[in-house]
């Protein structure tokens, strides 16, 4: 078989891996910020509980969560899976994994603005939820890109950890040919489109980062 | 934030329930390694085929079922056939040390465990395996036979102790690209698989004469589905008996697979 053939073959993977991507991005990041609250609050039974989620879910390997997730129901409550779970599971796993590393992220952009913004928002008779709102949060926004960028890089490569549960992204792909095939080059041709991926991601969040650059 | 908690929670409960539908009805899930040709891989033109899918499709069609293909991770079969997310585990399966765990169908394929080395190396028998390092696949039966401590099995123990190392990766190409990069000096493999190899890489690789074990392929379903073992076991029966079984072989010849046949000797 040719290069190109396995190419196409590794490549139709894209959706699938894409698919992923986009539903961790879109899940993970108001979900993280939600837990970033619950992280900060001054109730302290819900900062505790928060605390503990962040502690588990950054302390396990994300390998062993999509694991979880995919037979938890079963061997938990004895529910029969179905086909359509093994996406599900692949999804909920990277978001609310990536979720408590973005909650994070976002705590430390929230807790970088100075307590006098919010004093003068007060003065000025903002409320609790328009001093975030108009004030606190678009610098958070424009302070966490950077680091926001790198966990969107990881992410687009850690989407390849989704052969665990055999679901048919491009690396569960790339394995397949490799081993129908019997050569490595499957893998390379994975390895480049991660690259080209994640090129282009790098991309897009540095045009972003210039749009925010505003008063400077 | 303890609401909103609770809405997630039951937002994946949902989610989850609703995935959870399905199953059997008229579709018959078969779980396969999709690396471990020639019984279940990927095509040139991307589809899943294989010796046992092309089985499994056969079966399908004579009971009006529509064959799910589903690929699993072979390291979490059991996982996968308990769960329900597959109906069988089908897919050059070993019965051998693994009687009680499965409801089996009759054995289709009588299949051996064989070591391969490279053309130029100068291991010829499994004497000369000692202080070799030997590579094979995690879970595999290939592994079972180096690794299982029952008496019967004393012989094959004594030779995997002779190993400088019995390493583990988790598929067969791997172990083969191991064998071909020099990191490794053999690998324990099912001859089915082996064959594939050989015959795609030719004059790369070398079988061994002497065989480590030989083994029988069956269907594993669930323990206790005998009714669907039954009627999977009575329609590969008909098959065999009105030649379309051995067509499907014939079609893996290159693989050995039609000599490697063995349910004509199981039925009644």
């Amino acid at each position: 078989m040719t290069i190109w053939g396995m190419a196409q073959q590794v490549l139709s993977g894209t959706g699938a891996t894409l698919l992923i991507f986009f539903s961790t991005v879109i899940f993970s990041m108001p979900l993280g910020l939600l837990v970033a609250w619950g992280r900060m609050s001054r109730f302290k039974p819900v900062s505790l509980v928060v605390k503990v989620f962040i502690s588990i879910l950054r302390g396990t390997p994300l390998m062993l969560q999509l694991i979880v997730w995919f037979y938890g129901p079963y061997y938990l409550f004895g529910t029969q899976l179905s086909s359509g779970w093994r996406l599900t599971a692949t999804i909920l796993g990277f978001s609310i994994n990536y979720a408590a590393y973005f909650a994070e992220i976002f705590r430390s952009g929230i807790q970088s603005i100075p307590l006098g913004q919010y004093e003068a928002a007060n003065v000025l008779g903002y409320s609790k939820a328009q001093t975030f709102c108009k004030i606190i949060f678009p610098q958070m926004c424009k302070r966490v890109l950077p680091p926001v960028t790198n966990e969107v890089i990881t992410l687009v490569k850690d989407t390849s950890l989704a052969f665990v549960l055999a679901y048919a992204e491009v690396f569960t792909i790339a394995k397949q040919v490799a081993a129908a095939q019997t050569t490595i080059i499957p893998l390379f041709i994975a390895g480049g489109f991660y690259y080209v991926f994640n090129f282009v991601v790098d991309f897009v969040m540095a045009k972003i980062e210039q749009k925010m650059n505003y008063y400077r | 934030m303890k609401k909103l908690t609770a809405l997630f929670l039951s937002l994946t409960m949902a989610v989850g329930l609703t995935a959870c539908g399905g199953a059997s009805g008229e579709t018959f899930t078969v779980g396969f390694d999709a690396e471990y040709p020639p019984y279940g891989y990927m095509a040139d033109d991307g589809s899943y085929t294989g010796f046992d899918l092309e089985l499994a499709q056969e079966v399908c069609e004579r009971n009006g079922w529509t064959l799910v293909k589903q690929p699993i991770d072979w390291n979490t079969k059991d996982m996968e056939l308990n769960s329900g997310s597959i109906d069988c585990i089908w897919n050059g399966f070993t019965v051998t040390g693994r009687e009680d765990q499965y409801t089996w169908s009759v054995p289709y394929v009588d299949n051996s465990i064989v070591f391969i080395t490279m053309n130029a190396s100068d291991i010829q028998a499994k004497a000369d395996l000692a202080g070799k390092i030997v590579v094979t696949q995690a879970g595999s039966s290939a592994l079972t036979a180096l690794t299982d401590d029952s008496e019967d099995n004393a012989a094959n123990l004594e030779l995997a102790a002779s190993f400088a190392e019995l390493q583990q990766v988790a598929d067969y190409n791997t172990a083969f690209l191991n064998l071909e990069s020099g990191v490794v000096d053999a690998i324990a493999v099912d001859i089915g698989v082996a064959q594939y190899q050989l015959t795609s890489r030719e004059g790369t690789f070398r079988m061994l004469e002497e065989k480590l074990s030989t083994e029988q392929y069956a269907i594993g379903f669930k323990l206790g589905n005998e009714e669907l073992r039954d009627t999977v076991q009575n329609t590969l029966f008909e098959m065999y008996k009105d030649g379309t079984f051995m067509e499907i072989a014939e079609k893996y010849s290159d693989y050995n697979l039609s000599d490697m046949v063995c349910i004509g000797d199981y039925i009644n």
